[in-house]
């Protein structure tokens, strides 16, 4: 008896972009990153229909990070404070895909750094490296205003993909965005509702919907995983059913939102084995489950989960050509 | 002046013996209306006991700011608020509720307070649904009057014909009148034998429906038939609006509307529950709507010189909250898992018994509802819409402080209710008001951001009624003043202003006796909010019963919003389906128009009750998909455009 056909196939597909721009494109990148095209789910349909292989961007930040535990400053201890150092390191010895430089030295709280600061973070690392970059602000509407619309002036023509916008703060960098050429970070609190919502308003501004990454919020394993994972999945469900509005590829934070789990990082726990080890599969648990809902970008921080969701990547995609 | 005050305040924790016992004056300008009341007493309260009528949507929790008034002398304690800016401060603006008073005081009532009752809109719209209800003119229910007054001459006893009084008058009325089961009250009974007697066998005998079984009323002598009316009542909970009929001939000869005075307990009746059960203050509350029907009652009757004694039947629907109010029933469950009423099905009662003036043995009847949330002025509404008649499935919506959603045909009916809030009767918006003199019904903005608008009774504007505030969320986000979220969009192309509240849009300019009039975020988001609250719940039912747009084949939108409401605004901004305009139809108050009918016609009862007793509620708190529905509504007009080819 011959085994039934269950394949589904889908009318809609997922947007296919390419971030950064090479030297013919106007830009300085050395390579360019493509993204999205699939037109099943993970793991369904023919493998011509799996669209391009999700990627990993490395995060390096603007300002040497206080919080950081031992496990995770320890690969990056003497680039800390030199993001463009840090950003060649991720690339040369990690196997970057992309740079998502986190400004996070800009928020009032955390260094309170001005315009120029960042402005400078971002020359070094576009200098430092030739993959594409993701310029990402600090959550602060007010100052990422302020400061975020310089930082992609410096990087204007370079393609890169800078966020985050929100339904209620979204025009001013919306507006740079396309006056800089460049990708846009679109972001919702685990609500899928919200998430089209802001797609909606950003392309009612004229901004491209090709031009657009979505980022639905990411929740680690054991804090909320199975929000973004059944978020991540309706979007991917939404964008083959032929919704335009969410059609647009994923990217989720990884790094920062692993680390900051307890069994991630607390060292007094001998039942809970060593923590060199715990950081970097905590992260690499929460990166493959995330890929399998549909992530296009996955954020991350340790090199050694770096490593591992790589290697995954490449023997689920591996009959990609 | 707020420094000594606070000097004051310091010496409150050393109240002496005297204090205890002082009593002070309160006097409240412009009106002069003054009131004693003891020390310390709080002057909202103070407020409500001279009956003065201050706007309180917190109930006196001190943090919706709305009961504000100047204190021009006297000694009085203000607790703490950030909801007074320093300007406020200084000029002695104090929030009623948060203060007490020490001393015989002087408090001006600002004048965006006033009430200014005599006003109150029941005009146009009261006339277009006055007349005989539909349902009776098509012929739907045959005109049988709750009560009425039969003249019956009975050939007097004799000899041969020996039956008692009281059968003799039975066997007359039930040649005119089909009455299997009659019934007669003590003190009438002892009456019958002098009345007949008196006059000849002539008399007029007033016979009331209660179920199956029909009382005899009032008998008199002599040919009354002429002099019966009755008054039907819409117990809203802003609004309480009455209409005399005159039973002869069924048609209504006046109305009259009066602001709910239990709202000085809060502006929703989930604050009143609270409230009444917090002070066990439930003999107030009905105290005060008997009070609001009673004056009704008797501004009508004298208006048409009628005598109370010739009204022999009132009618009542309302939100189930209310008439649990009315009768003074346990209301306190409403709001409280599992969320039930005391009763659905009120029997017919004395009107007297609850303190209505009319005929002391006159009848009160009241509609029938179906959940805590759904009252009779929802199944009003369906009776007067007649979509339990039809093949094809109409929607019925009524928009007040809960959003009542209807769907359904001859087949079934379900219904839910969202708490949309206040905002399209005037209530949380800045400068909103409820549908009376002054306010704005109708608002354009041009293409350059000019305003054009039409106040009710041509006056200068006071406010923005429900029909106003439709008008202008839809103008905002058509013009591009706002985005689909509903902010302001600030990119420079029309004024938006910075007020207390944050970012603004001016719709009317003020002068130096006039206040301007602006929409605020905060009213936009209220807006929005309410206007999704309303388009989840169609989404509800409408997926819940695998209803399409196009099955639907007539929505009936309810409510006290204005005369001129365009109902095309409500598809723009998202509040109703996308359907065809010519489809949607806009009924005013189909509650006092249901509670006609049911005056009008013991079937049209016997239908109310089936329609409570057939209608599925559906809990959109315990829905699963409500959030979700509600969410992808709070935006302009949706977020899946595609449900409103006509507007995205």
């Amino acid at each position: 008896m011959p085994v039934p056909e269950v394949t589904d196939s889908f009318a809609g597909s997922v947007n296919r972009i390419t971030l950064g721009a090479t030297k013919d494109d106007g830009g300085t990148r050395s390579s360019t990153v493509t993204i999205g095209g699939a037109k099943n789910v993970v793991y369904g349909g023919l493998v011509e229909d799996a669209g391009e292989t999700p990627v990993v961007a490395m995060d390096v930040l603007d300002s040497k990070p206080e919080d950081w535990p031992e496990a995770l400053v320890e690969p990056y201890k003497d680039v800390l404070d030199k993001p463009g150092d840090w950003a060649k390191k991720c690339v040369e010895e990690f196997g970057a895909d992309l740079i998502c430089v986190k400004f996070d030295g800009i928020h009032p709280d955390k260094g309170d750094k001005g315009a120029d600061h960042a402005v400078k973070v971002t020359e070094e690392v576009l200098k430092a490296v030739g993959v594409p970059l993701v310029l990402w602000g600090c959550g602060n509407n007010e100052k990422d205003n302020e400061v975020m619309p310089k930082v992609s002036g410096a990087a204007k023509g370079e393609k890169c993909l800078i966020g985050i916008v929100e339904e209620d703060n979204y025009k001013s960098l919306t507006a740079i965005a396309l006056a800089d050429g460049h990708f846009l970070i679109t972001a919702a609190p685990l609500d899928i509702n919200i998430a089209k919502q802001v797609n909606i308003l950003v392309s009612d501004m004229g901004f491209p919907l090709e031009r657009i990454v979505t980022f639905q919020s990411t929740g680690a394993l054991g804090y909320g995983i199975e929000y973004a994972y059944s978020i991540q999945e309706r979007q991917r469900l939404a964008a083959l059913s032929g919704d335009k509005m969410m059609a647009m590829p994923v990217i989720c934070d990884v790094g920062y939102e692993s680390w900051r789990a307890k069994e991630a990082k607390m060292e007094d726990a001998p039942g809970w084995g060593a923590v060199a080890d715990r950081g970097p599969m905590w992260e690499t648990a929460t990166a493959t489950c995330l890929l399998q809902a549909g992530a296009d970008i996955i954020r991350m921080r340790h090199p050694r989960a770096v490593a591992t969701v790589k290697r995954f990547i490449s023997k689920v995609w591996k009959n990609k050509g | 002046m707020r420094c000594y005050l606070q000097q004051k305040e310091f010496g409150l924790g050393k109240k002496t013996q005297d204090e205890h016992g002082k009593k002070c004056l309160v006097r409240f300008e412009p009106s002069g209306l003054k009131i004693e009341v003891p020390f310390g007493t709080v002057l909202l309260e103070a407020a409500h006991k001279a009956g003065i009528y201050l706007s309180s949507i917190c109930g006196g929790d001190g943090y919706c700011g709305k009961c504000k008034v100047i204190i021009d002398s006297g000694q009085f304690h203000s607790r703490p608020t950030t909801l007074l800016t320093q300007d406020e401060m200084r000029e002695d603006v104090v929030l009623a509720c948060q203060t007490t008073v020490l001393s015989d005081t002087t408090v001006t009532v600002p004048k965006s307070h006033s009430l200014e009752t005599s006003q109150i809109l029941v005009g146009s719209d009261a006339h277009r649904f006055s007349q005989l209800p539909a349902a009776v003119r098509a012929g739907l229910f045959e005109f049988d009057a709750q009560v009425r007054k039969v003249y019956v001459e009975m050939s007097p006893p004799t000899v041969q014909d020996h039956t008692a009084d009281h059968e003799r008058l039975y066997l007359a009325i039930r040649e005119q009148v089909e009455a299997s089961t009659m019934q007669t009250g003590f003190r009438i009974l002892q009456k019958i034998p002098a009345v007949l007697q008196n006059s000849g066998y002539k008399v007029t005998a007033t016979i009331g429906r209660r179920g199956e079984c029909t009382e005899l009323i009032e008998i008199e002598e002599g040919d009354h038939r002429a002099k019966n009316y009755a008054v039907v009542v819409d117990l809203g909970t802003t609004t309480v609006a009455a209409h005399l009929v005159y039973l002869t001939d069924a048609t209504t000869v006046d109305t009259e509307a009066t602001y709910n005075s239990q709202i000085n307990f809060g502006e929703d009746y989930i604050r009143r529950i609270i409230y009444a059960e917090e002070n066990n203050a439930f003999d107030e509350m009905q105290n005060r709507l008997v009070n609001d029907i009673n004056s009704l009652i008797v501004t009508l009757a004298s208006r048409k010189r009628i005598d109370l004694q010739d009204i022999t039947t009132v009618v009542c629907a309302g939100n189930t909250a209310m008439v649990h109010f009315l009768l003074n029933l346990d209301p306190t469950r409403i709001r409280r898992e599992p969320y039930i009423a005391s009763a659905s099905f009120v029997p017919p009662i004395r009107a007297a018994e609850v303190g209505i003036q009319i005929n002391k043995r006159g009848l009160l009847y009241c509609l029938p509802s179906v959940a805590a949330y759904i009252g009779s002025d929802i199944v009003a509404g369906v009776l007067t819409t007649r979509i339990f008649t039809k093949r094809g499935i109409s929607l019925f919506a009524d928009i007040g402080t809960n959003g009542e959603v209807v769907l359904g045909n001859k087949d079934w009916l379900v219904c839910a209710s969202s708490s949309a809030g206040p905002a399209f009767e005037g209530s949380g918006v800045k400068h909103g008001m409820r549908a009376g003199a002054g306010a704005i019904e109708k608002l354009i903005i041009g293409e350059d951001g000019t305003v054009e608008y039409r106040t009710i009774g041509q006056t200068y504007p006071a406010g923005i009624c429900g029909s106003g505030l439709l008008d202008t969320l839809a103008a905002l986000f058509t013009c591009g003043i706002i985005d689909r979220a509903g902010r302001f969009k600030t990119d420079g192309r029309f004024k938006i202003t910075e007020g207390d509240e944050g970012m603004q849009f001016p719709l009317v300019a003020g002068d130096d006796s006039h206040q301007e009039i602006v929409i605020t975020q905060a009213d936009i988001n209220n807006l929005v909010r309410s206007k999704a609250g309303v388009f989840a719940a169609i989404r509800v039912l409408m997926e819940s019963t695998q209803t399409k747009l196009s099955d639907i084949e007539a929505i009936y939108l309810a409510g006290g919003f204005g005369n001129f409401l365009n109902v095309r605004k409500a598809v723009t901004i998202g509040m109703l389906p996308d359907v065809p305009i010519e489809k949607i139809h806009f009924v005013g108050n189909t509650s006092i128009a249901g509670a006609k009918t049911v005056l009008l016609s013991q079937k049209a009862m016997n239908t109310a009750e089936e329609i409570a007793k057939s209608m599925t509620y559906f809990d959109l708190m315990s829905h699963t998909g409500y959030m979700d529905e509600f969410v992808k509504a709070s935006f302009l007009p949706h977020t899946d455009l595609s449900l409103f080819p006509s507007v995205a």
